[in-house]
C-alpha cells in the first residue's frame, strides 16, 4: 500500500471513445477506468454523459496531459477549477498528470515536453506540485514521461529528480514502466536502476503500453501490445510496490475492447508472481 | 551565454520556438539564437538536431491530425497535401492557446475566408458547417420542450413570450450549399461546390448532431428567437425584412417542426 492510502484498484483500461458502445452495452468485467481529463472538462455532450454513466459503475481515475506542471507560465486556475469539478462529479480516486511542460507564452504545443533535470527545475516544479495539490485538495500523482532529448543543463538523472520531487512536494507517483523502457533505450541507461531507485511507497499507479522501435530510437506511440522487456520491468516494479493499481494505455490503432482488456489482464500473472516472490 | 546560465524559462521558450517552427527542423534551428548542439546532448545513435527533430515532426502531425478530425470534409475536399499546407499556415497565425484541442480549429473558417486560397468562400462555408457541428456536439445538454408546449401558451401571452433555444443550436447563413457538399462527403461521393445561398440549423438531440435546412424566412424568424426576442418582436423583425407578416400556416409549421426537433428548452412569458 502506498503512503497516501490510495487503494489498489486492480487492473484497469484507459477509456477511449471507440469503446464507449461496448462498455455501455456489455458492462465488461474491468476493475477500473482511467479517463483523459481534458476530453471531459469542457463538454456537455456525449463524452461527458458517457463518462458519468461509466463512473456510476466503475472507479474512475483522471489523467491529464495539459497541466504543464513543469512549465514556466503561471498555473492555469481556470483549468484547475474545471479539473476539480470534474473529479468531484465522477468521484475520481486520484488525479494524475505528467512531469513535463506543454507550452509557454500562452501557447499549448499539446506534447509532453521534457524537463532539464537540475536544482532550478526541481525547485520550480516542486513548488507548483504543492500548489496544485493544495488547490485540488488531494496529492497530485505525477507520471514519469518518455523523452527523446537530454539537456546539457541537466545535472541529475530522471529517477533522482523524480524521487526528489516526490519527497519535496509530497506527491504520489504514476510509474509508467513503458516510458522508463522507452527513455532507457533513447538515453542508454539501465531501466532496472530507474525502477529500483523510485520510492516504492509513493507509487500509486503503474502504466503499461506498447511503443514503436525505429532502431535508432523508440517513440512512445501506445499503438501495440506490451513487449516482454516492459512486462519484466513491470514485474520488478510490483516486487517493490506490492499490489498496485495498474492500467494499460492504447491510443492509436486501437483494437476492439476485449483485445485491449485481455492485454491488460496479462498484468495479473506478473503481479501475483512478483508479489509472491517478494514475500518469500 | 554559458549553458549554466540557461534558466528554465528561456530554455522552454527556445525549445518551443524550434518545435513549432513551420519549416523543417534545420531551418528551425537556424532561426533561434542558441545552437542546438549547445542545448541538447547527442545520444549513441542520434545527433542533437535529430533528437529535437522528433518533437518538431510530431508537433505538426498532431496539429494536422486534430484539425482533420474537426474538419474532415474540408480535408477531403482539399486533399492531403493542400490540407497540410493549410494547417501549417493556420497554426502559425492561430496556435493552440487552450488546454484542449477542441478550441484549436475555432478560427479556421475566418482564416480561410480572409486567405487567398482558391474556392475560399466554399471552403469557409464548409468549415463553418463543420465548426458548428463540433460546437453543437460539445454543448451543454438541455431538456427539450414537449412538442405541445408552445401551443399551450395563452393567446394573450404569445406576443410577449420568449422561446428559449437549447444551447446545442447553431444557425448558419451560407453563400454555398455546404450542407449538400457535406452530405456528399458523408455518402462518400464527390463534393461539388454549388454557389447557392443556403440556411441551416445545426442542432443536437439525444447526443446526436443533426443538420436541418431552413428557408430564408424560417432562418430569419428562428434567428430572432435564438437572439431572445419575443415572438411579437420576431414577427416585427420578419415584417421589416420581408415586407409581410409570417402567415399563420408558416408559423404553425415552423413551431411544429422545431419543437419536434427539440430546438427549444423553455418558454419565458411576461
Amino acid at each position: 500500500m502506498n503512503r497516501f492510502n490510495f487503494p489498489d484498484l486492480g487492473i484497469g483500461v484507459g477509456l477511449r471513445t471507440v469503446h464507449y458502445g461496448h462498455i455501455l452495452g456489455s458492462q465488461p468485467d474491468v476493475d477500473w477506468f482511467e479517463a483523459l481529463s481534458e476530453n471531459y472538462m469542457d463538454t456537455g455532450g456525449r463524452p461527458r454523459y458517457v463518462l458519468e454513466k461509466i463512473a456510476e459503475q466503475y472507479p474512475i481515475v483522471l489523467h491529464g496531459v495539459s497541466l504543464s506542471i513543469g512549465g514556466t507560465d503561471p498555473l492555469d486556475f481556470d483549468y484547475l477549477c474545471k479539473l476539480k469539478s470534474l473529479a468531484r462529479t465522477v468521484n475520481a480516486r486520484w488525479i494524475s498528470d505528467h512531469l513535463c511542460w506543454t507550452g509557454v507564452s500562452g501557447r499549448n504545443v499539446h506534447d509532453l515536453l521534457p524537463m532539464p533535470y537540475n536544482a532550478e527545475s526541481l525547485r520550480h516544479t516542486a513548488e507548483r506540485v504543492r500548489v496544485v495539490s493544495d488547490y485540488l485538495e488531494t496529492p497530485l500523482v505525477v507520471e514519469n514521461p518518455s523523452s527523446y532529448v537530454e539537456f546539457a543543463t541537466s545535472t541529475m538523472t530522471e529517477w533522482d529528480f523524480l524521487a526528489s520531487l516526490a519527497e519535496e512536494s509530497d506527491c504520489g507517483l504514476l510509474l509508467d514502466v513503458n516510458n522508463i523502457y522507452v527513455s532507457s533505450f533513447n538515453h542508454s541507461f539501465d531501466p532496472n536502476v530507474y525502477v529500483d531507485a523510485i520510492p516504492a511507497d509513493r507509487v500509486v499507479q503503474v502504466h503499461l503500453a506498447g511503443h514503436q522501435n525505429h532502431g535508432t530510437h523508440i517513440i512512445d506511440t501506445h499503438n501495440d501490445f506490451v513487449i516482454e522487456e516492459v512486462w519484466k520491468l513491470y514485474g520488478r516494479a510490483c516486487a517493490r510496490t506490492g499490489d498496485v493499481s495498474t492500467l494499460l494505455e492504447w491510443d492509436a490503432d486501437i483494437p476492439d475492447f476485449p483485445t485491449v482488456h485481455a492485454e491488460a489482464k496479462k498484468a495479473e500473472a506478473f503481479r501475483e508472481a512478483e508479489v509472491a516472490y517478494a514475500a518469500v | 551565454m554559458p549553458l549554466s546560465d540557461l534558466a528554465l524559462a528561456p530554455l522552454q521558450e527556445w525549445m518551443q520556438a524550434v518545435v513549432t517552427h513551420p519549416s523543417d527542423v534545420y531551418e528551425a534551428a537556424e532561426s533561434v539564437e542558441l545552437a542546438v548542439d549547445d542545448v541538447i546532448l547527442p545520444s549513441q545513435t542520434l545527433q542533437p538536431i535529430q533528437r529535437i527533430g522528433i518533437y518538431h515532426g510530431m508537433y505538426m502531425l498532431r496539429m494536422i491530425e486534430a484539425l482533420t478530425v474537426d474538419y474532415a470534409a474540408v480535408a477531403q475536399f482539399l486533399g492531403e497535401h493542400a490540407f497540410e499546407h493549410l494547417v501549417r499556415e493556420y497554426v502559425q497565425q492561430f496556435p493552440s492557446r487552450s488546454y484542449t484541442f477542441n478550441r484549436l480549429g475555432d478560427s479556421l473558417p475566418e482564416y480561410i475566408a480572409s486567405s487567398t486560397w482558391k474556392r475560399k468562400t466554399f471552403l469557409s462555408d464548409l468549415a463553418k458547417l463543420e465548426l458548428a457541428m463540433t460546437q453543437v456536439f460539445e454543448e451543454e445538454e438541455a431538456e427539450a420542450l414537449p412538442a405541445d408546449a408552445i401551443a399551450s401558451i395563452a393567446p394573450e401571452e404569445v406576443a410577449d413570450a420568449r422561446i428559449i433555444p437549447i444551447p446545442a443550436l447553431r444557425l448558419l447563413a451560407l453563400d454555398y450549399d455546404a450542407n449538400e457538399a457535406f452530405q456528399a462527403f458523408r455518402d462518400e461521393t464527390p463534393m461539388k461546390p454549388r454557389r447557392q445561398k443556403s440556411w441551416l440549423a445545426v442542432h443536437r438531440r439525444d447526443y446526436s448532431v443533426y443538420r436541418m435546412p431552413l428557408t430564408r424566412e424560417a432562418y430569419v424568424f428562428l434567428e430572432c428567437l435564438a437572439a431572445r426576442q419575443t415572438i411579437g418582436s420576431a414577427i416585427e423583425t420578419f415584417q421589416a425584412r420581408f415586407r409581410r407578416f409570417p402567415e399563420q400556416a408558416e408559423l404553425f409549421t415552423w413551431f411544429r417542426d422545431w419543437s419536434a426537433a427539440g430546438l427549444f428548452t423553455a418558454i419565458e412569458v411576461g
